[in-house]
């Protein structure tokens, strides 16, 4: 029988050091863990060294407060809620975080391959592009691939002619392994096997690539129940370190058969993120201005967490006003 | 056979959506992005290709969504698909794999050869300006056998060169040396195909042997000059054909009472 290491979200932030490497479960403005990243901004985190297969919501939470000094990625935004990652932007644009940029199915390669415990992962996909131009190897021309951090590659990539079948040049692209990878599903057993609903975006690789894993579960529920029907999990238990139990621990990202994404809260904070002054006001307000999650969630009140509670059989909010009609 | 009710009433977004869906063969395997992509492919599954399936980059495959998703990662998406998985199964599954017929993509910049940047504004290694930066739209444009760009038509958006190449065209460097060449060689055997299509609220572009962006039609409304005055490059005007066939009462109705009837993309 497993058990499950069950901690609270000041402790789950405080395991994690400055400077350290993380990746995250979901995808844009789905499935974030929220309640975790907020914990991380008020204990002050910095020089936090992203490794995202896609960006969102909580990258713009940890980018805004100035968590971040390395972004590994390919995309952020909010997707309708929000056209760009601003506070992403204005860092690199200012010079004060380091953005690496891959093309999507790269940075899945990169985290298949540190999943798979291989040193690199071979793909054609986005070739003659300037995501290849040494030029633009943003972590080789700050002088940081010279071996000393183990969580920088040697190379941003590497290319080589194919030995096997002769089909012509292909990409090498190297592992990525976080120290930690921070999930949110919505289930996770007493023995701590996972479950996510519908899509699993790249949630089993990050998990698998990551030296640590920490859960932050919507709910805990009896392992037995999720190994009646083992298909549809995603890790067992011996490989998450520790577990989170925290409702709406995703807000204001969505969360399959648990409650859609808050728009409304997405514009209000992309909005506010489009100067450093707003996203004082935003975070003084809804990060440093509430007891914890706990007050957050108080914050935001029963009625509008009800209007976004998903229908249990659509698995979304059939109930929320979506458009203009 | 019964003339088509053409619209009179439509606006800019209807008409890219519709010529965008008319695109679409039956039978297309089609990996799509977020917004007006969305909307083309639903309509185009409701009239001229019943049989397209649609592969979403978040993992929902022939997903059969009843209400619009808002995303390619939203639940929505994931409506009656037939298999729900992640970004591992859709960009190496099904895209390197070579299952993709048609994708459908939206960019900033794109150049007479139809490399499109949606990376940074100015020199990468210090930028004026960031976009979103690239998402799957060079993975799927790199691999898909057709693909469709939906774009704003400005000067300052079809450009000379772009600022950053963030998806290949048909003439893109080769690195590491960087040397300009053809998609095909670039690609070797690993090719498939490559972007045949730019449908902007002015117009419809294609390429030609040589991979060069050409005028195909305008849509009503506009001149072959006017498209070409809204180039920095010098644009083939010479083999237009004509006119975009209008939307039909039939499309628009479609659009607007089923495709996206809670007003999500066309408000």
């Amino acid at each position: 029988m497993g058990k499950i290491n069950k901690i609270t979200l000041k402790e789950a932030a405080g395991l994690i050091k400055d400077g350290d490497m993380l990746s995250f479960s979901g995808f844009t403005i789905w499935r974030r863990p929220m309640a975790l990243i907020y914990e991380l901004v008020r204990q002050g985190k910095k020089d936090l060294h992203l490794f995202e297969v896609n960006g969102g919501t909580h990258t713009e939470v940890l980018a805004g407060a100035g968590c971040v000094k390395i972004w590994e990625s390919c995309w952020v935004g909010h997707e309708l809620y929000g056209k760009l990652g601003e506070s992403v932007a204005r860092g690199q644009v200012e010079g004060s975080i380091l953005v690496e940029d891959y093309s999507h199915a790269q940075c899945v390669a990169r985290l298949l391959a540190g999943a798979y415990g291989l040193p690199f992962f071979p793909t054609a996909l986005s070739m003659g592009t300037d995501i290849l131009n040494p030029k633009y190897d943003m972590l080789g021309k700050a002088g940081l691939r010279d071996g000393s951090n183990p969580k920088i590659p040697l190379k941003k990539y590497d290319t080589i002619a194919d030995p096997m079948y002769d089909m012509g040049n292909i990409l090498l692209m190297p592992a990525a392994n976080a120290n930690w990878a921070l999930i949110y599903a919505q289930q996770i057993g007493d023995e701590g096997t996972v479950r996510v609903l519908a899509q699993t975006y790249v949630d089993v690789e990050a998990i698998k690539a990551a030296d640590k894993v920490i859960v932050i579960a919507e709910e805990i529920v009896p392992d037995s129940y999720l190994r009646d029907d083992p298909a549809m999990n995603i890790a067992p238990g011996y490989a998450i370190d520790y577990v989170v139990e925290q409702p709406y621990g995703a807000h204001p990202t969505g969360s399959q058969f648990c409650y859609d994404c808050d728009a409304d809260f997405i514009r209000m904070f992309y909005a506010a993120s489009k100067s450093a002054d707003g996203y004082k006001k935003f975070a003084d307000e809804w990060i440093f201005g509430v007891d914890g999650f706990d007050g957050y969630l108080e914050k935001l009140g029963a009625n509008r967490l009800l209007k976004l509670k998903a229908n249990s059989v659509m698995g979304y909010s059939t109930t929320m006003k979506r458009g203009t009609r | 056979m019964t003339a088509k009710n053409y619209a009179e009433n439509y606006k800019g977004a209807d008409l890219l959506a519709v010529a965008a869906a008319r695109e679409v063969n039956d039978g297309d395997i089609v990996f799509a992005g977020t917004g007006l992509p969305m909307l083309a492919i639903a309509l185009a599954q409701i009239t001229n290709a019943p049989n397209a399936v649609c592969i979403y980059e978040a993992g929902s495959i022939d997903g059969r969504p009843l209400d619009l998703p808002a995303s390619v990662g939203d639940a929505r998406c994931a409506t009656q698909s037939s298999v729900a998985a992640g970004l591992t199964e859709a960009f190496y599954g099904q895209l390197h794999s070579g299952y993709v017929d048609l994708a459908f993509l939206g960019g900033a910049e794109i150049d007479k050869y139809g490399n499109v940047n949606t990376t940074v504004v100015g020199d990468y290694a210090a930028p004026k300006k960031r976009f979103t930066g690239s998402g799957g739209n060079p993975d799927i444009n790199s691999f898909a056998r057709r693909t469709v760009f939906i774009m704003v038509q400005e000067k300052r958006r079809f450009k000379e060169n772009v600022d950053y190449i963030t998806s290949p065209g048909w003439l893109i460097p080769d690195w590491p040396s960087g040397e300009f060449k053809p998609k095909k060689e670039v690609y070797g055997k690993f090719f498939n195909g490559g972007i045949t299509a730019v449908i902007t609220n002015m117009a419809v572009f294609r390429f030609d042997e040589d991979g060069l962006m050409y005028l195909d039609t305008v849509h009503p409304g506009f001149t072959p000059e006017q498209v070409k005055d809204n180039c920095e490059f010098d644009l083939n005007i010479s083999r237009c054909k004509g006119v975009t066939e209008k939307p039909t009462v039939e499309e628009i109705d479609l659009l607007y009472n089923v495709v996206d009837k809670d007003g999500i993309f066309l408000p």
